[in-house]
């Protein structure tokens, strides 16, 4: 008969513990939540040596400590599920710190198998491990594997089963000072001898309560020994004992580390060289923004001869579809209203294509962990935590993921002025605008208004985190830890598939909600408005004053009038809530021009726009309300409407404002007249 | 203290540096609207974004440069990284070109009288400095073992 077991997968973030999984489990995977929070689960099956195994992959973490969701949510599960065996995934090339988890995991008294993971570049580094020696040492299995290629899971796999059979769990190899050991022993008493604590592992629970941990104090409170408990917590400083505990696990690290291995320190890899440079206090910065801009530059220029075919290919499909209709209304439904649209937005499929693929080789390549590391000086300046940055990078391709990716943030101030802030980073939805209004007013330069742009979006982030941060949101800042997984050669197969996944992304939006959003401007353009004598779809009706949408427009009007803007622009942004690209879409169509984007853009700066309106325009689409998705993301990730109103509230007076100073103040001191 | 480098990575990085932040400052210049008489032989734009990208690429050669005149080893990385991003935006500048020339084909109403030289920029020649450095030190650039910092090697 077959014996079902579970085994927690547990690691530091970045040691190739996805890869192990996969290469464990391989398709029967299943995907979801942890319960009661949105940190994503994942839980494979296999069977080998006659066993049934359930792998459970926890969240990747630096040490069961209290600070962040992720780290509460493996250790509950180790604590609570109780699996029969854990994994750690170790980081061959950065033992030391990989192993601050292992202290953890083996006095928590868990039967612990440690896969030595990335063991090529180990050895490419020049370093040399004695897995026997390690496995003497912390006298737990250490099974060597190159998770990548699906090497050595066979090996790990024999030994979690052979675990099993063990009847030795790891026991506590780690020993403190006589101060630490006296009052862990104290507890210890205290601990065994009550009931309530028959769950936990009594010296772990004890260290956990010296070290303050208020999540472990919280559990303590709940039973009948805790005054005895407190009378011992209340000699201990918790925060000079949780450094010293601390001190003396890296100590024991170091200790073995010289025994076991042999680390070439007289090595600087590439990884090392190229971060003196891009990390550089100095030039870090400078070297970010200059490597944007380059990304920016191509993605404007090198995109325009493609993006003039589809328009070619998109006017000669709404002429031909104009002419083969018979029917007029159905003629400018299809022509004007469907092609047109949906036209107006795929043109801008080369500049999307080509940020992504940007964006993705500096992603696969290693360099925007590194832009996280450096922009973190700054990020701590404004109030805001260094690991708020890769939700915000990841906010240039689409604020959706990137605000869901905040939930790695351990700090729920940060974490939340992260989100709240996200939506100011400019998603690729509000490219379309701004090539569009960026080419026709400001021809060469277009590039460096989108620079701009981009880097508006960031000081308003930036200020409006320093703001929250020092009146509504007030809190201590919290400390910085990240990983910088080594520089990898990006592959370009790995870039395409990226770039064609966001792509794929933004066709199907324009073949369902922008075309149903394009259509439903079309119909609101065709039907007369109350009091209009005009027929259904007709000339004088279509995209005029006399239509639902003008009349709707003209509302609007005066709230956007001291922009600059006329009513179809307020419709258009009005529709733009459905989606960013409905702008240049809505404008398409109310412009009556189609698709064709160089009709859109002649239109625009002969005279229907002037160039201080067009930059307010692009000022106050980057920043008002962002599209429903995010909306939907931001109420889910705050759980709560006030936040989420207040974002759109907040981001809508300040692009109106932006959008007010550039206009009123511009025109008054005569620029770009 | 052991220099790892010779004289030819001082050298490549002093001309790379001072080169990179020449061109660097004609292109904000231009870009500021003054004239500096030799933007049209160079083939300079005006460009205050390009010309600051140019300095920087500048700066971290001669960043390099110092720190090996202080005897700092590792201060090669500099001049191997200023390389790398020299050539990346020779990369751009040479996509930037093909671009246009592509749309001339497609638009040519557009590109009446128009030159491809009028879109080359020095980002491009002064790459040409760089694949000469890659090619010299070819061996260098491998980031899993060939770019490897060894002390008194």
């Amino acid at each position: 008969m077959t014996e079902k077991i579970t085994v927690a997968l547990a690691g530091n973030p970045n040691v190739g513990k996805t890869s192990i999984f996969n290469a464990i489990t391989g398709s029967k995977q299943h995907v979801g939540n942890w319960p009661g929070v949105t940190v994503e689960r994942k839980i494979g099956k296999r069977v080998h040596n006659d066993v049934m195994m359930e792998i459970v992959d926890l969240p990747g973490t630096y040490s069961l400590t209290a600070y962040s969701l992720d780290e509460i949510i493996a250790r509950d599960f180790i604590i609570e599920e109780k699996p029969d065996v854990v994994v750690q995934v170790i980081d061959a090339t950065n033992l030391e710190r990989n192993l601050y988890l292992t202290t953890q995991l083996m006095e928590l008294g868990v039967r612990l198998i440690i896969a030595l993971n990335m063991t090529d570049l180990a050895l490419a580094k020049g370093d040399n491990i004695d897995e026997t020696k390690m496995q003497e040492f912390l006298e737990v299995p250490v099974v060597s594997t190159i998770g990548s290629k699906g090497n050595g899971i066979e090996g790990l796999l024999d030994a979690v089963t052979n675990e099993l059979h063990r009847t030795r769990v790891t026991g506590n190899v780690f020993t403190y000072d006589d101060e630490i050991e006296d009052k862990a022993e104290k507890l210890r008493v205290i601990l065994d001898s009550d009931p309530y604590f028959a769950h936990y592992p009594s010296r772990w629970f004890g260290l956990k309560l010296l070290e303050g941990d208020e999540n472990i104090i919280k559990k303590g409170k709940e039973s009948d020994s805790f005054p005895k408990i407190q009378i011992i917590l209340n000699e201990t400083d918790a925060d000079i004992l949780e450094a010293k505990v601390a001190d003396q696990r890296y100590k024991t690290i170091q200790t073995m580390l010289r025994q076991v291995c042999n680390i070439n320190t007289s090595h600087l890899s590439g990884s090392d060289m190229v971060d003196r440079v891009v990390t550089n206090k100095a030039l870090g910065i400078p070297i970010f923004l200059s490597l944007m801009w380059a990304a920016f530059e191509v993605t404007f220029t090198f995109a325009t001869p493609f993006m003039n075919m589809i328009d070619i290919f998109f006017g000669w499909l709404a002429e031909t579809a104009t002419t083969a209709i018979l029917v007029p209304w159905l003629a400018s439904l299809v022509g004007e209203g469907m092609i047109a649209g949906v036209g107006s937005v795929i043109i801008f499929l080369p500049n999307i294509l080509l940020l992504f693929f940007m964006l993705s080789l500096m992603e696969d390549s290693g360099y925007m962990a590194r832009a996280a590391f450096i922009m973190d000086k700054l990020m701590s300046k404004i109030g805001l935590h260094g690991r708020s940055f890769i939700p915000l990078v990841m906010g240039f391709g689409c604020n959706v993921p990137a605000i869901m990716a905040t939930r790695t943030i351990e700090d729920t101030r940060d974490r939340l002025i992260t989100i709240l802030i996200t939506p100011f980073m400019s998603c690729g939805a509000r490219l379309p605008v701004y090539v569009l209004l960026a080419g026709a007013f400001f021809g060469r330069d277009a590039g460096v208004v989108i620079f701009i742009l981009y880097a508006l979006g960031i000081l308003v982030a930036v200020v409006s985190a320093k703001l929250m941060r020092s009146t509504i949101l007030k809190g201590e800042d919290a400390p910085f830890i990240m990983e910088l997984p080594s520089y990898k050669v990006p592959t370009l197969k790995g870039s395409f598939i990226h770039m064609w996944e966001r792509g794929k992304i933004y066709l199907k939006k324009a073949g369902t909600i922008i075309l149903i959003g394009v259509v439903g401007v079309w119909l609101l353009a065709s039907i007369p408005a109350p009091g209009s004598s005009g027929t259904f779809a007709s000339q004088e009706i279509y995209g005029t004053t006399e239509s639902m949408i003008g009349m709707i427009g003209q509302i609007l009007e005066p709230l956007v009038a001291p922009l600059g803007f006329d009513w179809k622009i307020a419709v258009a942004l009005l529709f733009g809530v459905v989606a960013k690209e409905i702008v240049v879409g809505s404008m398409g169509v109310l412009y009556g021009v189609g698709e064709n984007e160089e009709s859109l853009s002649n239109i625009l700066s002969a005279g229907s726009m002037t160039p201080l309106a067009a930059l307010g325009l692009m000022v106050f689409t980057l920043l008002y309300a962002p599209c429903f998705a995010c909306i939907g993301v931001i109420k889910r990730e705050t759980g709560s409407w006030k936040w989420t109103l207040f974002q759109l509230a907040y981001g809508t007076s300040l692009a109106w404002g932006f959008a007010f100073v550039i206009y009123q103040a511009g025109t008054r001191m005569g620029l770009m007249a | 203290m052991t220099h790892s480098y010779g004289n030819k990575e001082i050298a490549f990085a002093a001309l790379a540096g001072v080169l990179y932040v020449f061109f660097g400052l004609l292109n904000i210049a231009e870009g500021l609207g003054i004239d500096t008489g030799i933007a049209g032989l160079l083939f300079v734009p005006g460009d205050i974004l390009g010309g600051f990208c140019l300095m920087v690429i500048g700066a971290v050669f001669l960043n390099g440069l110092w720190e090996m005149h202080q005897g700092i080893n590792a201060g090669v990385s500099f001049v191997y990284v200023g390389i790398l991003m020299s050539l990346i935006f020779a990369a751009v500048y040479l996509l930037i070109m093909a671009g246009n020339l592509l749309d001339s084909f497609i638009v040519p109403d557009d590109y009446k009288g128009w030159s491809i030289m009028e879109t080359f920029r020095p980002g491009i020649y002064l790459g040409l400095l760089s694949i000469a450095g890659i090619l010299y030190w070819k061996n260098r650039f491998s980031l899993n073992e060939v770019l490897v910092f060894r002390e008194g090697a």
